[in-house]
Formats: C-alpha cells, structure tokens, sequence
C-alpha cells in the first residue's frame, strides 16, 4: 500500500487530538464523580449534625411546652451561625418548613415524596438545575432536617462543561481545518511539483520557480529546481550552438574543398587533356609515341571525371541553382546510383535560404539511402511545398517501414545516426523532422521549416 | 565567311588549349578571350561576336548570367556555356537563361568545332556527357505521341503531375503513364533528360520547351 502523505499527516493530527479528547473526557468523568461525592458527604454531614444539634437542643427543653415563637427562636439558634453554600431547613412530617437558612424556598421546590432518609440524592429542579440533597431525622422530634447543595452554585463553572459535543466539534473541526491548510499548502504543492519534475525535460523545459501557496521550503525547492533547469537549458543550447558550429564548419571546409578542386586540379587536367589531344593531332597516329598519350588521355579524362564526382560528394556545386533543380538533379543521380524510382512533386516558387536548402538537401540525400538500405523500397517519393516562408518536405517510401523511435538520440546512441543527424540538420535551422508510416507501409519522413516551426 | 568566337574562361591553361583547338579550323576565328565575367560583357559588346564560349563559373558575373544578359539585350551573339559541370540541371539553366549550346572543357577539338557551326547555324548543340546522345543519324527511338510531347512540354515548364493532370483534364495515373512511355521511347532516365534527348532530336523546339 501506498502511504500518501496527507493521510499520515491526518493520521498524525486526528491521532493526539483524539486522545487528548478522550483522556479530557476521562478526567472530567472521574472529576464529576468525585464532585457528586463530595457533594454528597457535605450535605450528609450538614444534615446530620444539624439534626444531632436539633435533638440535643430539643431534649433539654422537652419537659415544657413551647408556643410557636419560643419554638421558631429555639430552632432560629440551631441553625444559627451556619454558613454554608447551600441551605438546610428543618420540615415537619408534613413537608412543612418550620425553619430555614436564606434563600431556601428552593427546598419546598425541590422536597417531593420519596426521599430516602438518611443517604443523599442528586435532584434535578424543574428549571433542569441540579442539587444534591439529604435529609436526616432529628431524633424523636418527628421532624426532619433537610440539606441542600446546588452544583451549580457550589461548582459553578466547572461542572458547565457539559458541553462535550461541542468541544468534540470543535476539536474535528480544527482538525478538518488544518488538514485542509496541509492540503492547501503543502501537499498539493508537493504534488504539483512532483508532476512537473517527472514530466520535466530536462534541457528543454523551465519549471515555474514559484508557487505562492506554497510552504515556505517547497518555494525553496522549486527555486532550486528552476536554477537547475535554467542551466540544463543553457547547456543544451550551448551544446546546440556548438553541434551547430561544427556543422557548418564541416560543410564549410567540404564546400571550400569542393572548389578548390573544382577551379584547381580540375582545370589543370581538363588543360592537360588539351594539350595531349593537341599534340596528338600532329603526331602520326601509327607512332608508339601516340599510343603514349592516349593512355595519358585516357588516365586525365577518368581524373577528371573521378574528381567531379568527390566535388558532388562533398558539396555538389549545383546547389548553388536552388532547393527545387538541386533536389532535381539529386534525385536524378541517386534514381541512377541506386536503381529507385523517385518521383519529385515541387510547389515552390520562393527562395529559401542557402543553409535551408542545404539542410533539406542532406536530410533528402540521408533518407533517400535510408530507405533503400534499411527499407528496401524500390520507390520514394518527395513533395516540397513553400507557403509565405514556410517550407514543407514530405518523403515517403513503399519500404519495411519501422518503429519511429520516441528520442532520435537514443538511436545515436545505439550506432544509427542518420535519423539523428537528420533531425539535427533540421533543428538547427529551426525546423523539425518527424518521421511516421507513409500510405504505402513504409517510412514518412516530414520536415518543417518557417517562422512558425522555429519557435516550437 | 569565318564564325567569329570569344572564350571566357578565368584559367589560362584551359583558355590556351581551346584557343589551339579553335586556330586549327579555318572556319573559326578567335576574336577575342577574357578571363572574368566583366572582361567578357566589354568583349562582347564590343566585338560582337557570333558565338561566345563561356565558363559557368568565372570571377565577376557567371556565364548563365551573361547568357541571360545577352538575351535581355537582344545582341546577336550565341551564348554556348563551356563548363566542367556535369549536372543536368546546369543545361537546363543554361537554356532557359538563352544558351544554344551546353559543352563539357573535356570536350574534343572536333566536337567542339562541330558544336560552334551547329549553333552558328541556328542549331542546338548538347554535349553527349551530359544528355547520353545516340550516334547522329540513329533514330532509332519511336516518336511520340501528340499526347506525349504535351506532357512533356508541361513537365519542362516545371508542372508537377497532379498540375498537368488537372491542366490536361485527365487522371495523375495517366500522366505518369505517359512519361514513363517518354522515358522509354527517348531512353531517359529521368525528366530532365527526357528534355534535353528531346531537344536533342528535334522532338521539342527549345522555344516550346522554355517559354
């Protein structure tokens, strides 16, 4: 399984807030219990010693009567000097209150049926407020002396905290909160930058070197990534420029060579021939000298023609005439050489520049020996077509065809290296080269040149 | 009366070698040489000779450009190029700029005498190299079709198939049928060649096949 980052992070968020709710609910569990027993002994105690204090009182004075006033006085001192949070009365049988502390009208509320004696209860007011309540005997008085504490008067705040549904909420939902700002700052942009990397080409793309919704070390990251990227580009353009230079060096040197040849050694034997033809015309025909030169003749004329045809390997000089006759002219000689019909379908009347020309020349030279060689077809044919400074060469064979190959450096790589260069010839006049499978079965060669191509 | 000649040529070997094959006919007459493309304009202008042998590749201007400059100017002089290019291409530049002949510098003494009185009589003179000539007076190959020599005479203006089709009103098929049936006939092997053989023979007048 895989173990995705948010999900550890919620995991690892929930997990404490979880159990910190628990234990806070655990605490307060046990912190209610020990409050209700406290309240309990309280009023238990308060109840019982007023009761004990009542009888002791009341038995010294039982062998005379009391009226009603001398009765409320004498009971006014039982309960006289208590403070505490809460009230006592003392109740006759009938639940009638004969004497009481401050406030305690609540008792009549509160005093119902049913109340044990002797042990305390928790009672709920009608208002929903809660009391703990006891009531004791008072020796044989045949009254009662009833004790009462509320919780919220005596534990106010404390015992409020009944709100443990909220709190609950409360705790999900900043829990929710900040798994959304993890999300939102964090791993989506985790994500986002883990998506341009893999799908970075290095040397050719720049990744954004900022993302403001981003932490802090993820911006930092991304800088990093972009100054990386940056001089991976750099270095491939250098590398481009540098491929560049020895190109058109190398065709350079070819083409300076070419006419060196061609205006010198050329000249000197077509000359050469000259002069033996012309000393052959005085001579007499029978002559050993005569047989002589005709061997040298003979040896000039394939000198010359040897030497034409090294001038149109290394730059034919008939390039010179433009994209459409030198491709003419190319495809005549290779149709010728390798036995291939090559028909040529030309819709252009611009003038393409000399490097643009030479380059697609090359790739129709490489490609058409391609085709034959590798593909065995016995037929190729080319279409250029020029539409406001664009140029467009399609060359498509009947042969095997094969697997365009998704990066023509891993074929360099592999020794094949005349897709290779092709494609470089096209880039570095901007254009690009892409190969697919003709009509017929075979490979279809395109080539794109123009304000357009060189920009993509 | 002598044919008049220049040669421009800018190597001075070749220039000598030719000027010896020219002084051995006594109907040819060297009026003049020059050895860049400048110097051969002011020769001819000023000598106005009846054909001017020229280099394709000369310093100053070249000699398909000075062909064409003679034609512009409407001078009476024949331009023949006189070149160490073998592409056919050339031949077909060289004519459409205004030569009447195409000669290679290997050429011998009398091709190239032959060449200059051919073109001096109005003729059209292409060297064997270059468009594979058969012996003179061989005809053996068939002559073509009315139908033939239309396509023919749209495929040297440059059209490609699928133009003449649409031009001629007939398929893309049928014109390739057509110039494979050239090819045959005239011994071509390809298109330009097929032109310059059927200038050659006579099949097509160098008027129709460059307007």
């Amino acid at each position: 399984m895989r173990r995705h980052l948010l999900i550890l992070l919620t995991v690892a968020i929930m997990i404490p807030s979880f159990a910190a709710l628990v234990l806070g609910g655990i605490g307060l569990v046990q912190h209610e219990r020990a409050m209700e027993r406290v309240a309990r002994s309280y009023v238990v105690d308060i109840a019982e010693s007023v009761a004990s204090r009542l009888d002791m009182s009341w038995s010294r004075t039982r062998s005379f009567p009391l009226n009603d006033r001398e009765r409320f006085l004498r009971l006014r001192q039982v309960t006289w000097g208590l403070s505490i949070p809460g009230w006592v009365a003392v109740v006759d049988v009938n639940g009638t209150v004969l004497v009481s502390t401050a406030d305690a009208e609540v008792l009549r509320l509160l005093w119902q049926k049913g109340i044990p004696v002797g042990s305390a209860i928790e009672v709920d007011s009608r208002e929903g407020e809660k009391y703990t309540l006891a009531a004791f005997p008072a020796g044989d008085t045949g009254w009662y002396v009833v004790a009462a504490v509320s919780w919220d008067k005596l534990m106010g705040p404390m015992m409020r905290f009944n709100r443990w549904p909220i709190l609950v909420g409360l705790i999900g939902f900043l829990g929710i909160v900040s798994v959304l700002a993890l999300w939102k700052w964090l791993v989506a942009p985790l994500r986002v930058l883990g998506n341009e990397v893999s799908s970075l080409q290095l040397g050719k793309d720049i990744p954004q070197g900022d993302d403001p919704s981003a932490v802090f070390e993820i911006r930092r990251l991304r800088q990093v990534l972009e100054q990386l990227a940056r001089g991976a580009v750099e270095r491939a353009q250098l590398m481009k420029q540098y491929v560049g230079d020895i190109v058109r060096v190398q065709e350079e040197e070819r083409s300076r060579i070419a006419r060196e040849i061609h205006d010198g050694p050329l000249q000197d034997v077509t000359a050469l021939i000259h002069q033996i033809r012309l000393s052959r015309m005085v001579k007499d025909p029978k002559n050993e000298d005569t047989r002589h030169l005709e061997n040298a003749e003979d040896g000039a004329i394939h000198a010359v023609s040897e030497m034409r045809a090294l001038c149109d390997e290394l730059s034919p000089p008939w390039l010179d005439l433009g994209l459409s006759q030198a491709l003419d002219e190319l495809t005549e000689r290779l149709s010728r050489h390798l036995g291939v019909e090559i028909p040529v379908e030309v819709d252009c009347d611009e003038e393409l520049p000399a490097d643009v020309t030479l380059s697609f020349f090359r790739v129709v030279q490489e490609a058409v020996h391609n085709s034959v060689r590798h593909g065995r077809a016995s037929r190729v044919s080319l279409r250029l077509s020029c539409d406001n400074g664009k140029a467009l060469l399609e060359i498509a064979d009947d042969g095997t065809g094969f697997e365009p190959p998704g990066d023509f450096e891993e074929l360099r790589v592999r020794g094949h290296r005349g897709l290779a260069n092709m494609s470089e010839r096209m880039s570095l006049i901007g254009g690009k080269l892409e190969v697919g499978s003709s009509d017929e079965g075979g490979t279809l060669i395109r080539c794109k040149w123009g304000p357009t191509s060189s920009s993509a | 009366m002598a044919i008049r000649v220049i040669l421009a040529d800018d190597h001075p070997l070749t220039r000598a070698g030719l000027r010896d094959y020219i002084a051995k006919e006594r109907d040819l007459v060297l009026v003049g040489e020059a050895s860049d493309g400048d110097e051969a304009w002011d020769l001819i202008e000023r000598e106005r000779p009846d054909v001017a042998l020229l280099d394709i590749r000369m310093p100053g201007e070249n000699g398909v450009s000075l062909a064409r400059r003679i034609k512009e100017s409407s001078l009476p002089v024949i331009p023949v190029m006189l070149t160490s290019f073998d592409a056919q291409q050339y031949v077909m530049a060289s004519l459409r700029a205004g030569a009447r002949g195409y000669i290679l510098k290997t050429v011998t003494p009398e091709e190239l005498s032959r060449a200059i009185r051919v073109v001096a009589r109005g003729g059209l003179y292409l060297d064997g190299e270059v468009a594979r000539s058969i012996e003179d007076g061989d005809s053996a190959f068939e002559s073509l079709s009315g139908r033939e020599r239309e396509v023919l005479l749209y495929a040297a203006r440059g059209l490609s198939s699928k133009e003449i089709a649409k031009d001629l009103i007939i398929s893309e098929r049928t014109v390739q049928t057509h110039l494979a049936s050239i090819y045959d006939k005239l011994g071509a092997r390809n298109k330009t060649e097929a032109m310059l053989l059927a200038l050659k023979y006579g099949i097509v007048a160098l008027e129709e096949l460059i307007e």
